[in-house]
């Protein structure tokens, strides 16, 4: 309806919606002016050299959570003048590559302790170039130094960075990490490329935190390896019929031009399996497909040799495609229920672990034959018991020990889950959390549900298309002094400290715990992460991020300094370490005493305990939304006291919870929550930015009306919640049904109608589903406001400041927190 | 009494050593050759009568079968056994017999009668070709172009199945619609039946209960393996022709990896899960020998060489007994479900028959010899497998027993032929065990039409008693079997002969030497197998001894008056020509081919039997109409004369010196030496009749006199020519049991000089 698009609701039927409070009046997507035009404001505030931070308390009781804060940068990073040689703004790598809990670093461990702020780096090394969501500007991509020229300290074996300095006249460079004094490589000066004296200043590795070299041969130990793709197909009764089968080939037949393939060397291979595997050889040239029936499945073999069953993608394509398009006519008819999961893994592992190689594994039933074999552990009676930890733990010791298997072999597996029922998604998981590969889960998959199809195939193809890295190593060094202590993330410790990665997706986020040994007495102190890695395109290369933070030994500008979302993004990945080191009550345990002993060293440290303070509770306001953050952890289905949450869920959750980068994880913890009935006129049009989305609601059911039209999104699943007063004009424009009793709850495809109002809505969904980095398509859900209550529930559950089944509303939660810094171990 | 053993053998297929039978136990052994039959139980009769019903038996235990010497009484409607002599009523639709109106099995003719039994689920005969794929890429296609024109000769009701194996084994699967597929099994290991059966997926496990109202789906079970060739013979077809050389990469110091143990395994174990007791034929081509994984027969470097008979000897064989093990443990299995293995070797070496040859032993499986299967003796002789005979019907009873039944007096001391005991117990199973005793009645898996079984008998009667002269013992065969049309049929020969006293001349002149010789040489075939050569030859030289002695005229002492009568008088023949024959003179050939020759020795009738025993000889002269029989001697070969010889394997033209200059001087294409030219095309016409029937087919060698090849003919011929030291003759022993005086190279003359000498009792110098 035209004339409704004009003031400030479209469909307010008949009660006025009532102003916004101030917090959120208004609210646009913030444009925050770049970080060194900051810089130069605080520049002009004479303060002149190193710029202290300024710390500003908040009472959390008395302010709101402004979901806002979520999309600010993280507190500037103030270096010494001359820190960097180059001065380069782009000096420190983007905070998306690397970023600390603490933009800071106390010279001391005492000071650490006394602060209780947890320090640990969040990377994501290899994050895909994306327009930022609240800025229009493009990432650049990392600058490659291509004339092999690699300095590295002799020491240390750091590389040359910004923040190195030249002595003897530039022939020698000092490590900034280990002091160590080093020659310039010869060719360091030298423009290969024009044959030509070149500029050393303009090399990437002195301008840029983020630098990838072009490895020369010493850096491999055998030629890179191709890309090598084996796909295991579930190819059961259940698969079959979930549609999975044809989905999954389709997927891959249309993907085919996508999966990286540059230099023509992409292998691909198939195994089919259910209770045994199907082999499919193909002749390169032809269309000719021979399947070869391995049921041997307790001592599993090769029926070829590995070249005739593992093709290049370019030479037997057509084979490849009809192979592609046959599989499910190949199997349509089967009666087979059972899976040997674990023998087929182990024959995708003998074709790839010559070359290495991805083993992307669909799987849509419980495996239930050969090794890797599974029971079916779920027990309703069991769940929210402290038995029901054991269930997120893995139930065969298979699934790491093959796993381990897997990575010294350069062999990573991706695993697409689908199970109608439980599939152990905690036993299965193991796999790539260890091979640094990737988990989806497709629960109650049913393909003859295009919203199931399509999020599926989406998600599929995208990781088919992902210019993924292989054969990689990762090793993060530091300034003297500082030692990385912990690792989280999809990978396996090799050594120490050499995190051993056969694949490298895109978008994966790796937590790294740091302590403290020795008293830091430089300035600052330099963090390097070098991963070594073979692109899919063959080529050995090195990224290297570095960043550099300040030292301090003024616990106000270590709170100053804090970064709330790496805070939040660690506190997950520790929280899922101690549920399946322990029990998941210890996980929440852990997170609840964090944010005590935080909020409780902050009173004590900073406002000297007691007193006025002691009516609210005082936190750094770039901290402000961490108690939330933690709360949302608290309430999320990873962790959450329920007896109802089925455990695969949860364990799909931790894995979610352990490799989601911070700007998807944020929302995962932190729905973010938009009212659509009522947004301004400009929501959902372009703007600089893309589609401007409608302002942030705080997570409360407060705000929800009845005639209203909202949407919760946590980044894996859109709700689209319709109040049951909502105008038929408002169902007719975005439904196209005539009233709020013909719509339907649940899974939903909404239609693009030719209304203003629905290709709004439109572009907000699909702006939602594009804003972020990772391959998840979050699926839509209609939940009508007296619709059934479970999806009610699970849509109410998101909004984590209302008070849930067992757990505290916000306010309750901070009241408790309160009450405990008020009690006997906080004065 | 006089016997016409040809109208007999015409008649009920059997030839018997003795056509009357010693009355006493005592005098059984003093006979030396023990009572013994060769019977072909598919000799082809064409007088046969079809008989469209129900054999009338015997009660249990019994059994018999009702035959012309059953006394019956028509007005009783009753009959007496001769075997038990218990009374049996004729059932109720014999009412109307009488004595001008009998059923045919009571007419003296029909000794021999065939039953076509109803049965109401008739089972095609089933073949699983078993195909090698180390093979060149043309042995390979040659091999499958044969299989492939074999599909054209077997019925389209049969079904047909395909295996394929080199490194590893594959069963292929012909009902399966969107591309090729196959079941692969791993070539190093040994599979439990029950593996087999589960990775076939041959019981329906682990598959969703189809929803009420879908068909059952028919994807799995037997029927994806073994189909109708109607219904696959394209499908195969094409297999066939796109089959190619196993895949694994073969070092230059190895041999292919070829995991026959395992292919055959496999084929055994889906058989016997889908089709137990069933005809079924198992048709292995071999293009090597195993080298890999159970039934190993050589190691796949190169530098092992494959065992040879010295080897054995030496017992330095690293893997005889356990690969022999192993296929005697499928051999078993195989054999226990009726299924015949057929075993076609496509090589210059060895493929490890000595090791495999229980497969075919047991089954009565054919054994096919070739260089290559791009030979011709190869092709034919596998093609020849499905000739069809005038019912139109394939050549082939499968899934054999044979039962044998006797009057009390006699006993049933074994079988010799390829056959399995079932072990049946029955009163008739004789103490004394020859061949495979024990039983009275045997499994045999296929039966040709030329498959001969020999059957040994012992005369039992009590201690010091004789039977009355006149008295009558009776032998019954009956065969059941599966013809080829998949009717059950069963055979039944009852042969009727009289007791006579040991010192009767009616036994001596009823003694059949050819059949006898057939008989012992059967007997000395199995000893060998079981013994060494030198026991056996030692017991065959004892056992002619002891027959001269008991049945020629002469005086004691003296050589020289040493005379046999007719019926004894090529005997001691066959008996030299046996013993230095390769049946028991195995040194000059391969294991596999010893293992050969005596497998095919063991299927033949007298006739063939006595062609391989003692070759035949045939001169053609310019100056003579017909060819001559000549005596298999080196006198026999002289310039101006053509020898046809035929030992059964090996046909050969042998031209003599002059015949061979002219032949080379290409005289008999000139104008004027037509007589020539008609003298050169007359063996090369006879050999032809002789290839036609032949299986397996022999080799046919064309050579000339001191050509190489001529070594084929010398090495037959009695050395009469040579000359050998009379004095190396009866010095070794010191006489009486006649061991280890003849060496291998005598001749026939010194043989018989040294036998009279024995025989009489003379001194020996
Ligand atoms: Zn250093
Ligand atoms: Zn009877």
């Amino acid at each position: 309806q035209q004339q409704a698009a004009q003031g400030q609701g479209y469909y307010g039927g008949s009660e006025q919606y009532p102003a916004q409070q101030p917090a959120y009046g208004q609210q646009q997507p913030m444009q925050y002016p770049p970080v060194n035009q900051l810089a130069d404001q605080f520049g002009h505030m004479g303060l002149g050299g190193q710029k202290p931070f300024a710390l500003h308390t908040a009472n959390l009781v008395a302010t709101p959570p402004n979901p806002l804060e979520l999309l600010m940068p993280p507190p500037e990073i103030r270096l010494p003048p001359g820190a960097s040689i180059t001065d380069s703004p782009a000096a420190n790598a983007d905070p998306s590559y690397m970023r600390s809990t603490i933009n800071v670093v106390p010279t001391t461990y005492q000071l650490l302790n006394k602060s209780k702020l947890p320090f640990s780096l969040v990377l994501t090394p290899h994050r895909t170039l994306k327009s930022a969501v609240n800025s229009s500007v493009d990432d650049p991509p990392v600058p490659v130094v291509t004339d092999t020229v690699i300095a590295r300290c002799r020491r240390c074996r750091s590389y040359i960075n910004p923040y190195v300095t030249f002595i003897d006249g530039g022939q020698r460079w000092k490590c900034c990490l280990c002091s160590m004094s080093n020659e310039v490589p010869q060719m360091f000066d030298w423009d290969q490329a024009r044959n030509q004296p070149g500029d050393r200043w303009s090399r990437p590795e002195l301008t840029s935190g983020a630098v990838e070299f072009v490895a020369p041969t010493e850096y491999m130990v055998r030629p890179p390896q191709p890309l090598v793709y084996v796909f295991l197909i579930d190819v059961s009764h259940a698969a079959v019929q979930s549609g999975m089968v044809a989905t999954a080939t389709r997927t891959i037949l249309e993907s085919l031009d996508r999966i990286p393939n540059d230099d023509n060397r992409t292998r691909i291979s198939l195994i089919a399996f259910d209770t045994a595997l199907y082999f499919f050889s193909l002749t390169p040239g032809s269309t000719e497909t021979s399947m070869l029936v391995v049921s041997d499945i307790d001592d599993v073999f090769l029926p070829k040799p590995n070249d005739q069953l593992v093709l290049n993608l370019t030479e037997s394509r057509a084979a490849v495609e009809t192979l592609l398009g046959r599989l499910q006519e190949m199997f349509q008819d089967t009666q087979i229920i059972g899976s040997a999961l674990g023998p087929a893994l182990q024959a995708g592992f003998q074709l790839a672990s010559t070359t290495g190689g991805k083993l992307i594994t669909l799987s849509a039933s419980l495996p239930t034959l050969g090794v890797g074999a599974l029971k079916n552990r779920e027990d309703p009676k069991i769940l929210g018991t402290p038995k029901e930890s054991a269930l997120l733990q893995a139930g065969s010791p298979f699934y790491k020990t093959f796993a381990i298997e897997c990575s010294r072999a350069q062999v990573s597996v991706d695993m697409f889950l689908f199970a109608a029922t439980y599939t152990d998604v905690a036993s299965l998981s193991c796999l790539p959390h260890y091979t640094s590969g990737q988990t989806f889960f497709y629960p109650g998959f049913n393909a003859a549900r295009s919203e199931d199809a399509i999020k599926f195939a989406h998600e599929f193809g995208i990781v088919l298309g992902s210019q993924i890295g292989l054969e990689a190593v990762i090793r993060v060094r530091a300034s003297r002094g500082i030692h990385m202590s912990a690792f989280h993330g999809n990978f396996f410790v090799r050594s120490t400290d050499l995190l051993a990665l056969p694949a490298v997706p895109p978008d994966q986020n790796y937590v790294i715990e740091i302590s403290l040994e020795e008293t830091l007495t430089t300035p600052f102190v330099v963090f390097q992460t070098a991963v070594l890695h073979t692109t899919c395109f063959g080529e050995r290369r090195i990224r290297v991020i570095t960043l550099a933070l300040p030292t301090t030994s003024n616990i106000s500008e270590l709170y100053a300094s804090v970064d709330q979302i790496a805070v939040a993004t660690f506190l997950a990945n520790k929280a899922v370490e101690r549920t399946q080191a322990n029990k998941l009550e210890d996980a929440r345990d852990m997170v609840q005493k964090y944010v005590t002993d935080i909020l409780g060293a902050y009173k004590s440290n900073m406002t000297g305990g007691g007193g006025a303070a002691a009516a609210g509770l005082a936190i750094p306001t770039n901290m402000q939304m961490f108690p939330l953050l933690a709360l949302g952890l608290l309430k999320h289905v990873a962790l959450r006291q329920s007896s109802q949450i089925a455990p695969d869920l949860r364990a799909y959750a931790h894995s979610l919870l352990t490799t989601l980068p911070s700007q998807t994880l944020i929302p995962y913890l932190h729905p973010s929550f938009y009212s659509l009935h009522d947004m301004p006129p400009e929501c959902g049009t372009i703007g600089d930015a893309g589609v401007i989305l409608p302002p942030l609601l705080p997570l409360t059911s407060e705000r929800l009306v009845k005639h209203g039209l909202f949407v919760i999104e946590d980044g894996q699943t859109i709700f689209l919640w319709v109040g049951r007063d909502s105008v038929p004009q408002l169902i007719m424009d975005v439904f196209n049904l005539p009233n709020y009793e013909a719509l339907r709850g649940g899974k939903y495809t909404l239609p693009i109608l030719d209304n203003p109002f629905s290709q709004r809505v439109n572009a907000i969904i699909g702006k939602i589903r594009e804003m972020r980095r990772g391959p998840y398509y979050p699926a839509l859900f209609i939940v009508k406001e007296d619709g059934e209550p479970p999806m009610r529930l699970w849509a109410l559950s998101a909004l984590i400041q209302d008070r849930g089944d067992q757990t505290p509303s916000y306010q309750q939660w901070l009241g408790q927190l309160k009450d405990k810094l008020n009690g006997s171990s906080y004065n | 009494m006089s016997f016409n053993v040809e109208d007999i053998e015409d008649r009920d297929g059997v030839r018997l050593s003795w056509n009357v039978f010693p009355s006493s136990r005592i005098e059984a052994t003093r006979t030396v050759v023990p009572v013994a039959a060769l019977y072909n139980p598919l000799k082809f009769r064409e007088d046969l009568p079809p008989v469209l019903y129900e054999p009338v038996a015997c009660k249990p235990p019994c059994r018999a079968i009702l035959n012309p010497y059953c006394q019956i009484d028509v007005r009783g409607k009753l009959w007496i056994c001769p075997f038990c002599l218990q009374r049996n009523a004729f059932p109720p639709h014999y009412k109307d017999i009488s004595n001008t109106n009998l059923p045919p099995e009571l007419l003296p003719k029909y000794t021999t009668i065939e039953y076509t039994l109803s049965r109401p689920a008739q089972v095609p005969p089933i073949f699983l070709f078993v195909v090698d794929t180390c093979l060149d890429k043309e042995e390979l296609k040659a091999l499958c172009d044969g299989i492939v024109v074999s599909l054209s000769l077997i019925p389209p009701y049969a079904l047909v199945g395909l295996i394929t194996f080199g490194t590893m084994t594959q069963v292929h699967e012909l009902g399966y619609a969107e591309c090729s597929k196959s079941y692969v099994f791993r070539g190093g290991k040994e599979y439990s039946p029950k593996q087999i059966q589960d990775m076939l997926a041959l019981s329906p496990q682990n598959r969703a209960a189809p929803r009420p109202g879908q068909p059952v789906p028919q994807n799995y079970g037997a029927a994806r393996f073994l189909m109708p060739v109607s219904q696959c013979e394209f499908q195969l077809t094409g297999l066939l022709e796109g089959l190619q050389k196993d895949a694994w990469p073969v070092a230059n110091d190895k041999r292919p990896l070829r995991c026959t143990g395992v292919a055959l395994s496999v084929a055994v174990g889906l058989l016997e899960s889908t089709f137990p007791n069933t005809g079924a034929r198992i048709m292995l081509f071999a293009g090597g020998p195993a080298t890999e994984g159970p039934g190993l027969v050589v190691g796949n470097e190169l530098r092992e060489p494959i065992r040879s008979h010295h080897d054995i000897d030496r017992d330095s064989v690293k893997h005889f007994k356990r690969s022999s093990k192993f296929y005697e443990g499928l051999a078993k299995r195989a054999s226990t479900n009726g299924h015949v293995v057929d075993l076609f070797a496509g090589c210059l070496d060895q493929v490890g028959l000595l090791e495999m040859k229980s497969l075919p032993n047991s089954t009565n499986g054919n054994i096919v010899l070739a260089d290559s299967f791009a030979t011709s003796i190869f092709k034919q002789a596998f093609l020849k497998m499905f000739a069809k005979g005038d019912d139109g019907h394939l050549q082939m009873g499968l899934n054999a027993t044979f039962d044998v039944q006797c009057t009390k007096e006699l006993k049933v001391s074994g079988l010799i032929g390829h056959a399995v005991s079932i072990n049946k117990k029955s009163a008739c199973v004789g103490e004394t065990e020859i061949g495979i005793g024990g039983t009275s009645a045997w499994k045999v898996c296929a039966l040709m039409p030329r498959t001969a079984l020999a059957v040994y008998f012992e005369v039992v009667t009590p201690a010091g008693q004789s039977l009355q002269p006149g008295t009558r013992g009776l032998i019954q065969f009956v065969t059941h079997y599966q013809h080829a049309s998949g009717q059950m049929r069963l055979r039944v020969t009852t042969l009727a002969r009289n007791f006579v006293d040991g010192t009767s001349p009616s036994l001596s002149v009823s003694f059949d030497q050819e059949a006898a010789a057939a008989l012992m040489a059967r007997v000395a075939v199995f000893k060998a197998e079981i013994d060494d050569s030198p026991d056996v030859l030692r017991w065959l030289d004892r056992m002619l001894i002891r027959l001269c002695q008991k049945f020629a005229d002469y005086r004691k002492e003296d050589p020289s008056s040493f005379r046999l009568s007719d019926n004894f008088s090529i005997y001691p023949q066959f008996m030299f020509h046996l013993r230095r024959s390769q049946f028991l003179q195995v040194f000059n050939n391969s294991p596999d081919e010893t293992a050969f020759y005596r497998h095919v020795m063991n299927e033949e009738d007298v006739n063939n039997s006595l062609i391989m025993i003692q070759p035949t000889l045939m001169s053609y002269a310019l100056d003579q109409p017909q060819p001559q029989p000549v005596l298999l001697d080196s006198m026999s070969v002289k310039p101006d004369v053509i020898l046809l010889l035929d030992t059964f394997f090996h046909i050969l033209i042998f031209h003599g010196e002059t015949i061979a200059q002219w032949r080379k001087a290409g005289y008999h294409e000139q104008e004027g030496y037509e007589n020539l030219k008609e003298l050169l095309s007359l063996p090369v016409a006879d050999a032809q009749d002789l290839l036609v029937d032949r299986f397996p087919i022999p080799r046919y060698i064309v050579c000339d006199q001191h050509g190489s090849q001529a070594r084929f003919l010398t090495s037959k011929l009695n050395p009469s020519t040579t000359h050998m030291s009379q004095g190396m003759y009866g010095t070794s022993s010191g006489g009486g049991s006649g061991a280890a005086i003849f060496t291998d190279d005598v001749s026939l003359q010194v043989f018989m000089e040294a036998l009279k000498r024995l025989a009489v009792g003379a001194a020996t110098q």
